[in-house]
């Protein structure tokens, strides 16, 4: 699914070189539930940015689905990336000035998805995160629980095969973050492969493996009792 | 999707209702300022008769002597005089000739409750209302056979008989032109050309005139002119007789012609008319020279537009470059602060053309909104023209198509003024936003 050799990031100031990743190696199988850990500083959102396309590599191959994106134009990224990821940010990143139901229509109108189809596809993924009924409020009507439920209801809308998640439980309390966890968790059992970077250790033991970023390097990884076929698979490609 | 991206832009003007209405303000004031001096340009340059603008003739004599020169582009005088114009309309071979001087008098009729009120008059010949696209309402032109013995009769438009008689129908009515008694025998629909080309020398924007009368009454009654006459060598003139047959220049001749064959033989008939003239002991010049320029040529020929008026186009649009520079820091900041929700659409998707376009859509609605206000404004700005003086008042007005342009300028030129703001925020990276937000 996501194949990184050796991805270099380097920030430039006319001062400083900073390396965010260096020989930055990992591969993500189709339908793994991966956490990612890590040290602040130490790279983890830079590999998020870059699994995502929201920001370019200095060296390196990346490929998605079998895809080398670093032959992609920005045009043929934003397509790429609405077509096959799912994003889950800390701080939701709704747009305030649009409803719920429009907040999970944004990806589908990027994609030309026909209102029809659209409106049943955000009926379900508001269903499946149980606000259905309030498809009409605005985000800062909503706890932050709510709010990143809609996130992940707009992340799903778009039927991706990879989510990415950036502490998505980092803004909440331990009862939303196990709501949500537990949403994440239904979501891979269904099929979507995730990447979630997070700093709660408990929130990592509960996914089947585990990458220490260190110094823009993948430093560790621990597998833990994988539930789904693809832990299987993985446990049995590793040795474990 | 661009109903998506209206309706998006739409929402974001509403957001922040100040900067919208700052915005919107600037853009009006610009559109304003431009469309009035856009559309006053345009109502000047615009073709005063576009069916015959390519037929209609005016002709000019060098009656000057060698060394004489004159103030237009080719030292050739623009009107003729009397007796030129009589020569050439009783000798030229060609349907549709006319001569023609303005004229004036006090008019009134023999009703005490109806003011006498001093208008200028038209002196013509028959074939004026012909050439020139006059309509009638009631009656018709004089008989050249009134026209020879200088029948005191008048042809006068429905405003001058609404003004004297309360009503249009009033052929067989009596005017007073002066001392001498009239009999109205055509009554002329309203006829205002935007530019006044049958007779530029007393202001190219001056009414026309409403009432007409035979040209053979100048001869008859001495009528002199109330236009300018223009001399260019010293001449004992001691009555009427002898401006007439004097070189002293205050008519104007017009021709309609068809084609080039038409205009070829003109110009031979003209020459020869010269060079008779040269026999009798006038026209002293080695070249015979004479020019037939139509209504276009002729507007050009005498700068009826001026370079002023082209001038003033141009600071009107770079005042507007000004307003515009103005609503560029506005809309950057406006932008920016959106760059956040702009980085959550990147992310789900949006590709950096799509958020151009976006942004550009709604610089093109408040573009629209600006245009709108901006017609108001121009539409204040033209009625305090009019208010100025009579003369602008078929000027300063906005037809459909300056309407239509102002919104459309609008438009484009925001569009060109969002253009940068734009694309600032649609190359900010994504990822900046998405973890701080």
């Amino acid at each position: 699914m996501l194949v990184m050799n050796n991805i270099g990031k380097v920030y430039q100031t006319d001062m400083v070189q900073t390396h965010a990743l260096r020989d930055f190696n990992l591969q993500v199988n189709e339908g793994e539930f991966i956490a990612v850990t890590g040290p602040s500083g130490s790279g983890k959102t830079t590999f998020l940015n870059i699994a995502g396309m929201l920001e370019g590599y200095s060296s390196g191959q990346y490929m998605l689905d079998g895809i080398d994106v670093g032959k992609l134009n920005d045009n043929q990224r934003a397509d790429l990336r609405n077509q096959k990821i799912g994003f889950i940010f800390q701080g939701f990143n709704l747009i305030p000035d649009l409803n719920l139901y429009e907040n999970v229509e944004v990806p589908l109108r990027y994609r030309g998805v026909k209102a029809a189809e659209r409106k049943r596809r955000i009926e379900n993924c508001l269903e499946q995160v149980g606000l259905a009924g309030r498809a009409k409020h605005l985000p800062q009507q909503l706890s932050g629980g709510q709010q990143q439920r809609v996130a992940i209801a707009r992340a799903l809308a778009g039927e991706p095969r990879f989510l990415l998640a950036d502490e998505p439980t980092g803004n909440l309390d331990s009862l939303m973050a196990r709501q949500v966890m537990e949403l994440l968790e239904q979501i891979n059992r269904d099929g979507a492969t995730i990447v979630m970077v997070t700093h709660d250790p408990e929130l990592a033991r509960r996914t089947p493996r585990n990458i220490q970023i260190v110094d823009g390097q993948v430093a560790d990884f621990t597998l833990y009792q994988g539930k789904g076929a693809a832990s299987q698979a993985l446990k049995s490609q590793v040795g474990a | 999707m661009f109903a998506h991206y209206l309706d998006l832009a739409w929402r974001s003007l509403k957001a922040t209702p100040l900067a919208t209405s700052l915005m919107a303000l600037a853009i009006a004031i610009g559109i304003g300022v431009t469309m009035v001096s856009l559309s006053v340009y345009h109502m000047m340059s615009a073709d005063p008769i576009p069916s015959k603008s390519s037929k209609l003739y005016a002709v000019q004599l060098q009656v000057m002597d060698e060394g004489q020169t004159y103030h237009s582009a080719d030292d050739i005088p623009f009107q003729l005089t009397f007796l030129d114009a009589k020569n050439l309309y009783q000798t030229l071979n060609i349907d549709k000739k006319v001569v023609m001087f303005k004229s004036g008098f006090a008019v009134h009729v023999n009703n005490p409750e109806v003011s006498p009120m001093l208008q200028t008059t038209r002196l013509i010949t028959r074939e004026f209302f012909a050439m020139f696209e006059l309509n009638f309402l009631y009656g018709g032109v004089w008989s050249q056979s009134q026209a020879d013995n200088a029948a005191p009769v008048t042809v006068i438009d429905e405003t001058i008989a609404q003004k004297l008689f309360g009503r249009s129908d009033v052929v067989g009515e009596s005017i007073y032109l002066a001392q001498r008694r009239y009999q109205v025998v055509g009554v002329t629909k309203e006829w205002q050309p935007n530019v006044k080309m049958y007779d530029l020398n007393n202001g190219a924007f001056a009414d026309a005139e409403r009432i007409f009368i035979p040209f053979s009454h100048a001869a008859a009654y001495e009528i002199d002119t109330w236009g300018n006459t223009n001399g260019w060598k010293r001449e004992e003139i001691n009555n009427f007789t002898d401006k007439m047959n004097s070189e002293m220049l205050w008519t104007q001749f017009w021709v309609e012609l068809e084609n080039d064959k038409e205009q070829q033989a003109l110009a031979t008939q003209l020459d020869n008319y010269i060079q008779t003239q040269q026999d009798l002991g006038r026209f002293n010049r080695k070249t015979r020279e004479f020019s037939l320029r139509n209504v276009t040529e002729w507007l050009e020929y005498n700068n009826v537009v001026s370079e002023d008026n082209k001038v003033m186009i141009g600071l009107s649009f770079m005042f507007l470059a000004v307003c515009l520079a103005n609503i560029i820091g506005l809309l950057l900041a406006k932008f920016l602060k959106r760059a956040p929700d702009v980085g959550v659409r990147r992310a789900l998707g949006a590709s950096k053309t799509q958020v151009f376009y976006q942004h550009l859509v709604e610089v093109a609605l408040l573009g629209f909104m600006g245009g709108v206000i901006g017609i108001v404004f121009a539409q204040l700005g033209l009625w305090g023209i009019r208010k100025t003086s009579h003369v602008y008042e078929s000027l300063a007005t906005m037809d459909v198509s300056m309407l239509l342009a102002a919104p459309s300028i609008a438009i484009v030129t925001c569009i060109l003024a969002g253009l940068y703001p734009a694309w600032i925020v649609c190359k900010t990276s994504p990822a900046t936003y998405l973890k701080v937000q």
